[in-house]
């Protein structure tokens, strides 16, 4: 079960959202606000796994609360949710922290579909964007080329028998890469390479 | 005299510019937080609704309908939106202005931008900033709407004085007197400024404008603006 905390000022999203999600079988709306002010404190009491979080909020700014859930122990996973499909949306939905970016122009089935992915440890962003996240990499100096390769498929969701396919590799192989991304990253998983890919920490 | 009259225009000039700059804002605010958060709420509650006269197919089509026609709504607005929302003009430094722009512009019409940002640019003046992004803007788009290039090359950089930026591409080109020649004619289509908006933008901040291109031979396009 997918537990979601929805924050965005205009309460009629927040009542489409609501409904939407309480018809899906793998998610529950564990807390919903209008005040942004509100969120790091119910995040607090109710721990969900999402929070979908509009940035243009009128009471606090959308990336302060980001940072000071990324400042949690277990921060959760968290989706903007946004009207502007622009350059600034992504800017700084990267640079807060955020996991993914979902847009109130495209069907609200999309917002669905990316709940579901970052809660899987995926990031989503568009394509387009690619270029900030791995401009933001720390880039360990000594990672090898295919390490670099293996690393941002990683990054971008794909599961070790794809990475194989598109790199043409045997599972075996990528295995081996990854083992050894893993170690020179310092991370204990995909998700924390994924993370530390976006964020360069 | 002269100088003094031509100072006070260009004086005029730069603050209708930065006054049309924000009722562009107040539009896009405008539509940001009426109708597409509506429109975006009333599609999600059309989506249970659907799902629930699964029953009742000739009730479930018609939602469906509806629900197409109301992301179609929210698809035109999509464009316009992602195309004119003024980026931080006053908190983003130009480069990240640029490269915010470039991501944006790949991400609306899948045509690559190599974007180019040489050295320091520098302080760079607010009308100046504002200038280039828009400029840009329209250069970028006419390069995807008329080029039929895959990819368009931006570069930026300072030189003395000046910003200076280039876009080129290698797509089918044009005979840039008589594009300008038309403009003046019929005016330019669909919200664009076209060639003689960059034209007039770039006189009004008293800076340079080239432009290189012929049937066959590709685009580029050069404008210097005072970085103060």
């Amino acid at each position: 079960m997918i537990r979601v905390l929805l924050a965005d000022d205009h309460a009629i999203v927040i009542e489409g959202l609501r409904a939407l999600l309480d018809g899906e079988p793998d998610i529950k709306v564990a807390a919903w606000t209008t005040d942004g002010t509100e969120v790091v404190k119910l995040v607090e009491q109710h721990k969900p796994d999402v929070v979908v979080l509009d940035l243009e909020l009128t009471s606090i700014k959308g990336t302060e609360v980001i940072a000071a859930l990324r400042d949690r122990t277990t921060p959760p996973k968290v989706l903007v949710l946004t009207a502007y499909n622009d350059g600034e949306s992504l800017r700084s939905a990267l640079d807060a922290g955020a996991e993914g970016l979902a847009l109130k122009t495209e069907s609200p089935q999309q917002t669905l579909t990316a709940i579901r992915q970052v809660h899987a440890g995926q990031l989503v962003f568009p394509q387009a964007a690619r270029r900030w996240i791995e401009g933001r990499a720390s880039a360990p100096g000594d990672l090898t080329p295919r390490e670099r390769e293996v690393w941002a498929l990683v990054a971008g969701g794909l599961t070790n028998p794809q990475i194989a396919e598109r790199l043409g590799l045997s599972d075996n192989t990528v295995k081996f890469h990854v083992q050894h991304l893993f170690s020179k990253l310092g991370v204990k998983n995909r998700t924390e390479a994924a993370l530390k890919y976006a964020h360069g920490r | 005299m002269t100088e003094v009259r031509d100072a006070e225009a260009r004086a005029a000039s730069r603050r209708l510019l930065a006054t049309s700059e924000r009722e562009l804002q107040r539009i896009v605010l405008d539509m940001h937080d009426g109708p597409v958060q509506d429109i975006f709420a009333a599609l999600s509650q059309l989506q249970v609704l659907e799902r629930a006269l699964a029953a009742d197919p000739t009730a479930a089509q018609r939602a469906r309908q509806a629900v197409r026609l109301l992301e179609r709504a929210l698809g035109e607005i999509r464009n316009f939106i992602g195309a004119f929302r003024p980026p931080g003009f006053e908190r983003r430094e130009l480069g990240q202005i640029i490269e915010g722009l470039a991501v944006q512009h790949e991400t609306l019409t899948e045509q690559a931008v190599e974007l180019e940002l040489s050295g320091e640019l520098g302080d760079c003046a607010l009308p100046t900033k504002i200038a280039i992004y828009r400029i840009l803007q329209e250069a970028l788009a006419n390069g995807h709407r008329h080029s039929g290039a895959t990819r368009q090359r931006v570069s930026v950089e300072r030189r003395g004085l000046s910003i200076a930026l280039t876009v080129s591409d290698d797509g089918r080109g044009f005979e840039p007197q008589r594009v300008l020649a038309r403009e003046e004619d019929v005016g330019v289509e669909g919200g664009h400024f076209g060639l003689r908006g960059i034209q007039d933008r770039v006189e009004m901040l008293g800076g340079t404008f080239t432009l290189e291109s012929a049937p066959g031979r590709g685009t580029s396009l050069t404008v210097a603006l005072p970085a103060e």
